[in-house]
């Protein structure tokens, strides 16, 4: 008996053990922020639904209370003979009246609309715009109780927030980072085969600085291991002789961004006094090995990050343009708003147009908001890894500028 | 790091050598003016001119938009003035429970208009009432902190795509200012909180009469203390607002709590109140900047604290786990050994 309630004991432990695990995975990491968007939206729902029909209660009967002043004061006071002074006073009355409109809407009050504001959806994307710290403030608590919940609601759920996005940004830079590879790379678009060779050059002229020894046997190494897309004549042309060590490099950075290599072809002898990454993934030869070379060392440039949140830009505001019939200015604005978490609320989907389809549009506004926050967190990691690149770069050409001189 | 020193030692070569003084001299100046902006004084400065030069920009943009909610709204209370005379007329004095009908329908009518507009930013007051400078300074911080209270929007395509400029530029400047504040305030802090760490010691008398110091370790300030100074800071906002604004404590530190966190409903905002006084309100909102601006560094300085405080908390924590699991393996291994020991006792006996 007791060995059998070690086992259950050792059992459970090992499933608590393999659900937080999992809970700090990706997958988990997105369970976990959802569901406590949902948990938030039912709170949300709950504390202030209830205090919803009030403010709706109380309008109406400021409502009568202003028609019955214009009757006892206005109407019965001033004659039905006196037209102008009559105007004056009900317009006196109207000017109050609207002032009190306002306020009560600031309040929150939302004219007497028949859906209801508080409703599932509507809650989650405040919960959501809460943990995001975006707050459009087209929804506010109310109720002293919301006020406080949203207090700790946000003060645990700001860095339940922020462990998803740097969870689901680098998983999705290192995605990015493969689908560039495999996009930019196989093909070969000529802007980057140049710039990446004029890279390799300036790599060659710093290693040289660093003295590294020359290797031996770069000629023949070349000439076997050229795949017949990209030949590099073995003979140096005249006006690369400054930069004679440039070929093997160039044709293992070839060999590199093609196709998978066929097995038949023979393993590379690693080439003494070299010691660059591409041999070291090479030796190790799969058929892929070619993709983890890249996401190892290839940084995807600045532009490329930039342009495709611009193209997240666009695609949003598209979508929001159709859907709201903002135009695309507007949708654009709306989109940048929110994404830099900024979120002045003057533009909300679902706001201005009542139609049934409310609830869709607000649950697509969320989808599109987890989503960019992602996005971007996944651009700043690359960005990120760029700059350190560049500034390790920099760093190297100057530490041997400083060297040459003195 | 490198090429600073060796510029520095190239002017101070070239000035003694006198050919050419005006321009190293030039070159000094700015040398010295980066390195300054780059200081923290220089980055306060920035974002604080920065936040000047936005409110200035904005200000202009959208002071002199048409407002066409205004118009409009002056359209509809003349023409529920005209219809209630109407009522007036057809029903006389004599039947009141129709004239209210009727009056509470158009009222209702025009309430509705209301309500419509405000939705699409109507607010009661003109362009220049709007946009007064404070306003437009509180409305520059809270695009670039990123907290967007809202209360203030453009209305214009220019100020929507210079809102989108300002910040894309903004941003980065203030992530550099919160970065750089923080780093301040927490080494300030951390220095403060030692001294007054060692200062007490030294009054223990049992450390003083044994003269053995005890090892140095580098001492992290706990992330109570932190916890501590963003709480105090938090209700000395919610007591200074809720005294001048006439909220309530729990409104005005959830105010608090709401624009440190960079959420920014806009739901409150000091000065905003429509039937406050002009010149009260600008006051508020220039103190509510600095708040603000302040707040974020302590935020700043507390995170920079948590994080150094939690990762020596992670270090301690790992070392003692493995301390542990050697203690355990320890012990297992000298558990089998016994065993087994037992057991080839026992067979020896068995023979």
């Amino acid at each position: 008996m007791p060995r059998r309630r070690r086992r259950l004991g050792s059992r459970v432990r090992s499933y608590v053990r393999a659900l937080l695990a999992f809970l700090f995975s990706n997958v988990g990491v997105v369970v976990l922020v959802v569901a406590y968007t949902i948990a938030g939206a039912f709170m949300f729902q709950a504390i202030e639904g209830a205090s919803e029909m009030e403010r709706v209660n109380n309008m109406t009967k400021e409502r009568d209370n202003t028609a019955q002043y214009l009757w006892q004061n206005v109407t019965l006071a001033l004659n039905l003979f006196n037209d102008t002074a009559l105007k004056e006073g009900i317009s006196r009355e109207l000017l109050h009246y609207q002032r009190k409109i306002v306020v009560a809407v600031h309040r929150g009050w939302d004219g007497g609309r028949s859906s209801r504001q508080w409703s599932f959806s509507s809650a989650f994307l405040y919960s959501l715009t809460v943990i995001t710290t975006i707050g459009y403030g087209h929804l506010s608590p109310r109720t002293s109780w919301g006020k406080i919940v949203t207090i700790f609601y946000a003060l645990l759920g700001m860095p339940l927030f922020l462990l998803y996005l740097s969870n689901v940004g680098e998983l999705l830079a290192s995605w990015f980072k493969c689908i560039y590879a495999l996009i930019c790379l196989c093909r070969g678009c000529p802007g980057f085969t140049r710039r990446r060779v004029v890279q390799y050059r300036s790599q060659l002229e710093l290693s040289e600085a660093e003295s590294i020894e020359r290797p031996v046997g770069w000629m023949d190494y070349s000439e076997s291991e050229i795949t017949p897309d990209f030949v590099i004549p073995p003979y140096v042309p005249p006006d690369a002789r400054r930069y004679p060590r440039q070929d093997p490099r160039r044709a293992a950075y070839i060999r590199s961004i093609s196709l998978p290599q066929p097995p038949r072809h023979p393993q590379v002898p690693p080439v003494r006094g070299w010691s660059e990454p591409i041999h070291q993934a090479e030796s190790v030869s799969s058929d892929f090995t070619y993709v983890t070379f890249d996401v190892q060392t290839i940084t995807v440039p600045i532009s490329v990050c930039v342009s495709f949140m611009v193209g997240y830009l666009m695609f949003g505001s598209m979508l929001f343009g159709q859907w709201e019939k903002w135009d695309k200015l507007d949708g654009a604005y709306f989109c940048f708003i929110s994404l830099s978490s900024i979120g002045f609320g003057d533009f909300v989907p679902g706001e201005r147009v009542y139609t049934p389809r409310i609830e869709t549009s607000f649950i697509v506004c969320s989808l599109y908001l987890m989503l960019g926050m992602a996005l971007v967190a996944m651009c700043f990691n690359l960005m990120q890894e760029q700059v350190i690149h560049y500034y390790a770069g920099l760093k190297r050409a100057m530490k041997r500028i400083c060297r040459c001189k003195r | 790091m490198y090429s600073s020193g060796r510029d520095s030692f190239r002017s101070r070569d070239s000035t003694s050598s006198t050919r050419s003084d005006a321009r190293e001299r030039i070159k000094d100046c700015l040398r010295k003016f980066i390195a300054f902006m780059f200081t923290q004084v220089g980055v306060g400065a920035l974002v604080v001119c920065y936040a000047i030069l936005g409110a200035a920009g904005f200000m202009h943009i959208e002071k002199d938009s048409p407002d066409e909610q205004l118009e409009n709204v002056k359209q509809w209370r003349i023409s529920c003035v005209e219809q209630l005379w109407d009522i007036t007329n057809r029903y006389n004095v004599l039947n009141q429970t129709a004239w209210t009908y009727n009056s509470n329908n158009v009222l209702k009518v025009f309430q509705n208009n209301i309500t419509n507009a405000i939705r699409q930013g109507y607010n009661g007051r003109t362009p220049e009432e709007i946009w007064s400078f404070p306003a437009a300074l509180m409305y520059s911080l809270s695009v670039f902190t990123m907290i967007g209270y809202g209360n203030v929007v453009p209305k214009t395509a220019w100020g929507k795509v210079g809102t989108i400029a300002y910040a894309c530029f903004g941003i980065p400047i203030y992530i550099l200012y919160f970065c750089n504040m923080g780093k301040v305030l927490a080494q300030s802090f951390k220095w403060l909180y030692i001294t007054a760490h060692e200062c007490s010691r030294r009054e223990d008398p049992l450390l003083e009469d044994g003269e053995i110091q005890p090892v140095k370790r580098k001492i992290t300030v706990p992330s109570t203390a932190c916890l501590w100074v963003i709480s105090f800071y938090i209700l000395s906002g919610t007591i200074m607002f809720g005294a001048w604004e006439k909220w309530n404590y729990l409104d005005s530190t959830y105010f608090c709590v709401i624009s440190l966190c960079k959420i920014g409903f806009g739901d409150f905002v000091p000065g905003a109140n429509i039937a406050d006084s002009a010149e009260g309100s600008h006051v508020k909102l220039v103190i509510n900047f600095i708040y603000v601006l302040l707040g974020m560094g302590l935020v700043a300085m507390c995170y920079n604290l948590m994080c150094e405080d939690v990762r020596v908390k992670v270090r301690e924590l790992r070392e003692e786990l493995k301390n542990c699991l050697d203690d355990i393996t320890l012990k297992i291994t000298v558990c089998m050994n016994d065993t087994k020991y037992y057991h080839q006792r026992q067979t020896r006996n068995i023979k």
